[in-house]
Order: C-alpha cells, then sequence, then structure tokens
C-alpha cells in the first residue's frame, strides 16, 4: 500500500502529523485568550510602552530574560506572584523566554525607581557588580518615531491619543525601554496583596556587635544596597544613610517590607538574618567608628 | 463517566488499534519478504 | 546496466555552501560564548550577544543542517531512486536561492530585525524565502521519487518526505503574523496562544529539520559505508510511524510550569516519555546493524561518526524526555543545563552525521579518494572532545545553579540572590568556550581535508573510491 505510493504515503503521514496537532495546538484556542482566563485589570500597552516592548524585541533581550513566574516557591519568592495566562492577552509575540542568563523579569514592573532603570542600562556593572549584561546607554541617542509608533498602535488596535502620539516627540528608546520595564507585570495589584507585615517583637540577635563581627557583612551591604545608597551610605538614588535615625525595629521593616511607593525594594527575599545584619551594618556604620 | 471520558478513552483505544494494526500489517508472514527487499536493494551498485 | 546521468554537480555545490555556513555558525557560536563571560565584547549596536545569538542558531539551523540536508537527500533521492533528480534548474535555483536567503537572514538579524521567536526569529519577507525555497525543493524530491526506477520505498526516504511535508506545516503557521512595514511584523496569536503555537513549532522543528532528516541519512550511509544492511527495515517502519505521530503532541514541554493549561502540558510530559520507543527503535536498529561488524568502529572512520552520532541520538532522547517531567524540569528549567542538552543534539548527534554523510559523499561526487584519513580521524576526536567538554561543564553549571536557586534558609527565605548564583557560572562559561573552541578547530581540520581532497591531481572512478570507501 504506502510502501510503493508516495502520494498515499504522503497524505498518511501528514494525517499522522496533524492528529497531535489539532489537539495540543488548534484545540487550546477554545479555551485560551477567552473570557475564561480573562483578568480585569490588565491593559493594552501605552504608545511609549509598546515601543520600548519593540526595542526589547530588537536588542533580543529575551535571549537572556524570561517573562513568566512559575508557580514554585523559589520562583515566587524571588520574582513574585506566579504568572497568569490573562496577563499576557495584549502580549504579540510572547516573551516567555527559554534560558534566565539574568533574573525573569515578568515581575520587574514597580520594583525599582525610573532612575534605577537608566543608571542601569547605561552601566549595568555601576549597579549590579559582576554581571554579564551589555551596556545599552547607545539606546538614549536614537528618537523615536511618533509616525511609525502611530501605525504600530493601529496594528495592534490598541488605543492611542493624539496628545499621546505627540508626546513622543523629544523622547527616546531608553524613555521606551524604561516605560515598558515598569509595565512588566505590574496590571494585577500583586505588590499590595503580598506586602508583608511583621508580627510580634523585633529583638535584634546582634546587639553591641565588635567591629570585626561586623566587617563581613558589609559585603551583604555592597551587593544589595550601595547601588542606590552608596558605597558609603552618602546616598545616590536613594537617600543618604548616614545620620539615619530611625530605631532599629524600623530600620528592619523598612528594609524587610520596602516602600512601596517609595521606589524601595522589599528585601524579604534576603531572610531576617541577613537583613538584622544590615540593620546593625547601618546602625554601626552612623556610630562614626568605621573605615 | 461521562460523556468527556469516554471520548478520552475511545480515542485512546482507537490509538492503539491503529498502532497494534500497523505491528500485525507489518510483521505479518506473508510481508516478511517484501517488507525486508528494500534493505537489500539500497545496497546494489547504483 | 545502462548509467544513469546523476547530478552530482548541485550536492558538491550544496555540501560546499553547508560548510561555509556552518563555520559561521560555529565561529560566531565561539564569539557569543566569549561574549557571556566578557560584556565588554560587546560592541553596540550591531554586535550585541543579543542580536548574534539568533545568527547563531540560525546559521547552525538552517545554514549548516537544512544546507546538509539539501546536500544528502538530492543525492540519497537519485540513488535510491536509480533515476537522476527531475529537475537539474529548480535545483540550480534552490542553491542560489538558500544562498540569498541565509545572507537576507544573516544580515537583517544584525540589523535588529526580529520577531524574537526562538529559531523562528527572521521576519516576514524572509519567511516568504523559505518558503518558496522548502517547496522548490519539496517538488523536485517528490518528483523524483515518483519516477522512481525500484518500486519498494527504502526508510530514508520515509523520513524525508514526512519531513517534507512536517516543515511545511510547522513553519506556515507558526509564520503567522501581522506586517506594520517590511521589517516588522506582529504574531498573528497572543500570550499564551503565542507561546503555545511557538513551541508546537519550535519542539517539531527538531523532530523535522533535526531528527528525521538525519535519520535518513543514517539510515542510508550506515549500510553504505559497511556494506551490510540495516538489522531490520520492518523495525524502521514501526519506528517511523510511532516517531512521527508522537512528536507533535510534545511542544509544551518547553513550557512546563507556565500558564499553558495544564493538561497540554501533561500530554507533552506524557508523550515525550513515550518518544522514547521509537528513538531508541532507531538507535537498536543502528546498533543490531553492527552485528559482527564492530571491528568496522576501528577500521572505518565513516562507521565511527555514524555510530556515535545514533549514540548521541540515544542520550539526548533518553535525556530530553528526563527534562519534560514536571518535577525535573522545575529545578533545571532556565539554567545552563538546557543549552548544554541541546548542543549534545546538535554537535553530537546532528554534525556527527552530517560530518559522517559528507565524508562518505565526498570521494564519490568528486571522484577522489579522501586526502588523508589519520585528519579525518583528529577531526573526529576534536569535535567529540569539544562537544563533551562543551556539554558537560554545562550540565554541572546548570545542577549547580538550579541547586542555588532552590537552596533555603531555615527561616524559609532564599539563600543566594540571583547574581550570587550568576557569578558562580564565570568558570564553567569559560569551560565552555573552551570546548567551543576546540570544536572549531575539529571544523578547520576536516574543511583542510576536504579543499586538499578536492584539490588532488589524481583522477580515479568513482567506482574504485567507492570499493575503498568500504574496506
Amino acid at each position: 500500500m504506502w510502501e510503493k505510493r508516495p502520494v498515499i504515503f504522503l497524505v498518511l503521514a501528514t494525517a499522522a502529523i496533524l492528529v497531535g496537532t489539532i489537539v495540543t495546538m488548534v484545540l487550546p484556542f477554545a479555551w485560551v485568550n477567552t473570557d475564561a482566563d480573562r483578568i480585569e485589570g490588565v491593559k493594552p500597552y501605552t504608545a511609549l510602552q509598546q515601543e520600548g516592548r519593540d526595542v526589547y524585541i530588537r536588542e533580543g533581550c529575551n535571549n537572556c530574560h524570561s517573562q513568566t513566574v512559575r508557580p514554585l516557591v523559589s520562583d515566587v519568592l524571588r520574582y513574585g506572584e506566579y504568572s497568569k495566562s490573562g496577563e499576557f492577552v495584549y502580549d504579540r509575540p510572547f516573551l516567555w523566554g527559554s534560558k534566565r542568563t539574568g533574573p525573569d523579569l515578568a515581575r520587574l514592573g514597580g520594583k525599582y525607581p525610573d532612575e534605577w532603570h537608566y543608571k542601569h542600562m547605561e552601566s549595568p556593572r555601576s549597579m549590579v557588580p559582576k554581571t554579564n549584561m551589555p551596556d545599552y546607554g547607545w539606546l538614549a541617542d536614537n528618537q523615536l518615531d511618533p509616525h511609525m509608533i502611530q501605525r504600530k498602535m493601529e496594528v495592534l488596535d490598541f488605543p492611542f491619543t493624539a496628545d499621546e502620539i505627540k508626546g513622543l516627540n523629544g523622547k527616546n528608546e531608553m524613555d521606551a525601554m524604561v516605560a515598558y520595564m515598569q509595565k512588566l507585570g505590574s496590571d494585577i495589584p500583586w505588590r499590595q496583596a503580598t506586602e508583608t507585615t511583621i508580627v510580634g517583637d523585633l529583638v535584634n540577635p546582634y546587639p553591641n556587635v565588635d567591629h570585626a563581627t561586623m566587617e563581613p557583612w558589609e559585603e551583604i551591604y555592597a551587593a544589595n544596597c550601595a547601588a542606590c545608597h552608596g558605597e558609603h551610605l552618602e546616598g545616590v538614588i536613594g537617600p543618604e544613610l548616614v545620620g539615619e535615625a530611625y530605631d532599629e525595629e524600623t530600620l528592619f521593616t523598612l528594609i524587610y517590607t520596602g516602600i512601596q511607593d517609595g521606589g524601595m525594594p522589599s528585601f524579604a527575599s534576603l531572610g531576617t538574618d541577613k537583613v538584622w545584619k544590615l540593620v546593625n551594618f547601618i546602625k554601626y556604620y552612623n556610630q562614626g567608628e568605621n573605615h | 463517566m461521562d460523556l468527556a471520558s469516554l471520548i478520552y478513552l475511545g480515542v485512546t483505544f482507537g490509538l492503539f488499534v491503529i498502532f497494534a494494526l500497523i505491528v500485525i500489517r507489518t510483521y505479518s508472514k506473508k510481508r516478511k519478504d517484501t517488507g525486508e527487499i528494500a534493505k537489500f536493494r539500497m545496497l546494489d551498485d547504483d | 546496466m545502462e548509467k544513469v546521468d546523476y547530478n552530482y554537480a548541485i550536492v558538491r555545490s550544496f555540501v560546499t555552501w553547508s560548510i561555509i555556513w556552518g563555520v559561521v555558525a560555529v565561529l560566531v557560536g565561539v564569539i557569543v560564548s566569549l561574549q557571556m563571560v566578557d560584556p565588554d565584547l560587546n560592541f553596540p549596536p550591531y554586535l550585541t550577544f543579543g542580536r548574534l545569538r539568533p545568527i547563531h542558531t540560525n546559521a547552525g539551523i538552517y545554514g549548516w543542517g537544512v544546507g546538509s540536508i539539501f546536500a544528502t537527500f538530492l543525492f540519497i533521492v537519485q540513488r535510491l531512486c536509480k533515476v537522476p533528480l527531475w529537475s537539474n534548474g529548480l535545483a540550480k535555483f534552490q542553491l542560489w536561492f538558500f544562498n540569498a536567503t541565509i545572507i537576507a537572514s544573516a544580515v537583517t538579524l544584525l540589523l535588529g530585525y526580529t520577531t524574537s521567536k526562538e529559531y523562528h526569529e527572521m521576519e516576514w519577507p524572509i519567511d516568504v524565502m523559505i518558503v518558496i525555497l522548502w517547496v522548490a525543493f519539496a517538488i523536485n524530491i517528490i518528483m523524483t521519487i515518483l519516477k522512481r526506477k525500484d518500486e519498494q520505498m527504502y526508510i530514508s526516504l520515509w523520513y524525508m518526505m514526512a519531513s517534507l511535508v512536517g516543515v511545511a506545516i510547522l513553519f506556515l503557521v507558526n509564520s503567522a503574523a501581522e506586517p506594520v512595514s517590511l521589517f516588522k511584523s506582529y504574531s498573528a496569536y497572543a500570550g499564551t496562544n503565542d507561546a503555545n503555537v511557538h513551541w508546537w513549532f519550535g519542539h517539531n522543528a527538531v523532530a523535522m529539520a533535526l531528527t528525521a532528516p538525519p535519520l535518513a541519512m543514517f539510515y542510508y550511509f550506515l549500510p553504505k559505508s559497511t556494506g551490510v544492511p540495516i538489522y531490520s527495515h520492518r523495525l524502521s517502519i514501526v519506528a517511523f510511524w510511532s516517531l512521527i505521530f508522537m512528536y507533535l503532541w510534545t511542544g509544551a514541554h518547553h513550557l512546563l510550569w507556565t500558564p499553558v493549561p495544564d493538561w497540554i502540558q501533561t500530554l507533552a510530559m506524557g508523550f515525550s516519555v513515550m518518544l522514547i520507543a521509537p528513538s531508541w527503535g532507531s538507535v537498536f536498529n543502528g546498533y543490531l546493524s553492527m552485528n559482527g561488524q564492530w571491528h568496522q568502529m576501528r577500521e572505518n572512520y565513516l562507521v565511527k561518526f555514524l555510530i556515535l552520532g545514533i549514540t548521541f541520538y540515544g542520550l539526548q532522547t533518553l535525556q530530553g524526555p528526563m527534562q519534560a517531567v514536571r518535577t525535573f524540569s522545575a529545578f533545571i528549567h532556565y539554567t545552563d543545563w538546557v543549552p548544554a542538552h541541546i548542543h549534545m543534539g546538535t554537535m553530537g548527534w546532528v554534525s556527527m552525521i552530517a560530518f559522517g554523510s559528507i565524508y562518505y559523499l565526498t570521494p564519490r561526487i568528486y571522484g577522489k579518494q579522501l586526502y588523508s584519513i589519520p585528519l579525518a580521524n583528529l577531526h573526529f576526536w576534536l569535535i567529540l572532545i569539544g562537544q563533551l567538554i562543551w556539554s558537560i561543564s554545562l550540565w554541572v553549571a546548570g545542577v549547580l545553579q538550579a541547586g542555588m536557586w532552590n537552596a533555603m534558609n531555615p527561616d524559609g527565605s532564599l539563600t543566594y540572590t540571583f547574581m550570587e548564583t550568576m557569578v558562580e557560572m564565570y568558570p564553567y562559561w569559560w569551560a565552555r568556550a573552551i570546548g567551543g573552541v576546540i570544536y572549531f578547530i575539529g571544523v578547520l581540520v576536516f574543511i583542510y581535508n576536504l579543499v586538499k581532497t578536492v584539490g588532488k591531481g589524481d583522477e580515479e572512478s568513482s567506482e574504485q573510491a567507492l570499493a575503498e570507501g568500504r574496506a
């Protein structure tokens, strides 16, 4: 039968290929991106955000960064609330990626202030020492093309206003990229929902430590705080920490929970021990007996 | 059992039957020679 | 027996061009591996990791992989059907259109025109070129098969035809997009649907472009090299139908734990494990064909390439299903383990088979003996060692990073920040770069050997070459 008749063989082979195709690739369209997984609050990209997304695509950022948080303990602790299908209905194409050479970006929006992103894109190693991310400061040299962006918004059928398009004049690709970064994963109010409330008494496990004990803790500060608060606590993007008047409980709470609207990320993922070490390091530094 | 389970079972069983038929047909005694002839023919000087 | 006027000129051209694009793929691979360890090696805007990595993958898959498929299929189809190619003109068009497509791909990717979809990054005008190219190829192969002299179709032809149909369906569906301009388009699908369609394509491109064709080559070149037939043609048939049926269900194993519906993930997981059977059907068929012939592993360098190739296929098709299981995927996905897996497939399985096939072809299409068998052996060891260093170092790196990502303190917080895990990768990334350089040197030895062969003055008949190739 088919061993001798190429045409019949081709038909049968095509049929064999189509069975799995129909079940796992065609059928899902009946459920995915329908009312079944729609999420209220998920909005299309603005013109500026969409252009940032297109720059992200053009530069191949997806080769090193994924954009989907899995419902796994370590993923959720590290990045935030796990990703839901309804959050991606405006993503053409999807950008979930397949490799985390750098961290996942699905929940990046709102984590850092804009200024952090500008500095980080300009010179990644100034904010994250030892990272292998290339510099993208040159994006700031490229002015946006409002006409082209309007055309893109029309093809995507996303809402936009004439003022919004006019407002793109004078903006550059870096502005667009940062706007996109800040939108990522922020359509659902997960940050508010996962805000940590500390209950019970806070007891400093390292009261009255000496300088020798303290010294190795500087590394924790250098790795997590120095980029924004300065190597010597002098303040850069974030405020100066010298002369800091908070008591240790307040300081612990600020570091542990972050300041949602103030651009200070939560450092709960470091664990209580490291946060206490940071508290003591900052307090000690303030007493003047330093470096 | 609901309809979905029955369809699921039916499709699985159907696929298994197709597979079994292919194996039985391929390995049937009367096709022993024709089934293997190609592997000798391909070695012929060409 | 009348002499058939086979078209070898086109085979020679495709061998040459596939090797040229293969060198580009490996060279760019070495460059991006160095960019991973030293970010100062990025030269924006064109020569950054984000733009070069797709050039590496696409040059590898479409330039070297598909190029060598064109070369070998155009040879095999004539010999198995015992008739010349249906259309020499169409084949010639295919050759130059192939090169035009690859060049256009490389240039546009450097310029940043990309869809971002892995292994399908080229924008829509190039997708159109690829479709034309594939149709030209498919027509020529199918028409040649239709006018064949030998009625029974050998298994290699089966895999070839399945590949022709499979690639066409996958590529057309995944290409669907709305153009904005000549070099920018938006996928026709959104979010989770786009992801599901894309990895249905992505995984089955591996099936239809990087599994079925090398199997077609293996089933043809192994018996031709050893002089004994494959163990069982009927086993290859059962494995064939199972393979092409089951592969299509497995795409979502690239999307485990993502928002893709759970039942699709579960099906993908189940079918991935079942795929071990047809994959190993071919592996066993290869091994059992060597019954009483294992001494040829010592004496016949062609056999060495082909049997090591099928061995890596066997390992690849055990490791793959393992990764497709939810629990293991949760641990290992997104780490450097994954590129190590891919490179065992590409550098080990596909390239070993392609190198072996080209060594078999060279004396026959040029009518000259290979310049140096010791150099071919050197090539073999260099690419084997290079690939093993590449893969093993990144498997270790992947397990290390996965372990660090999951490590927790007694209070339930994470032990390591992301950067603490990333800096641990640098030594392994260096090892990978060294493995890549060794592999690259191996490829240069291969090319030197072929250039010397072609440049040799002493002409001899292809019959003589054939006889010696078997010895």
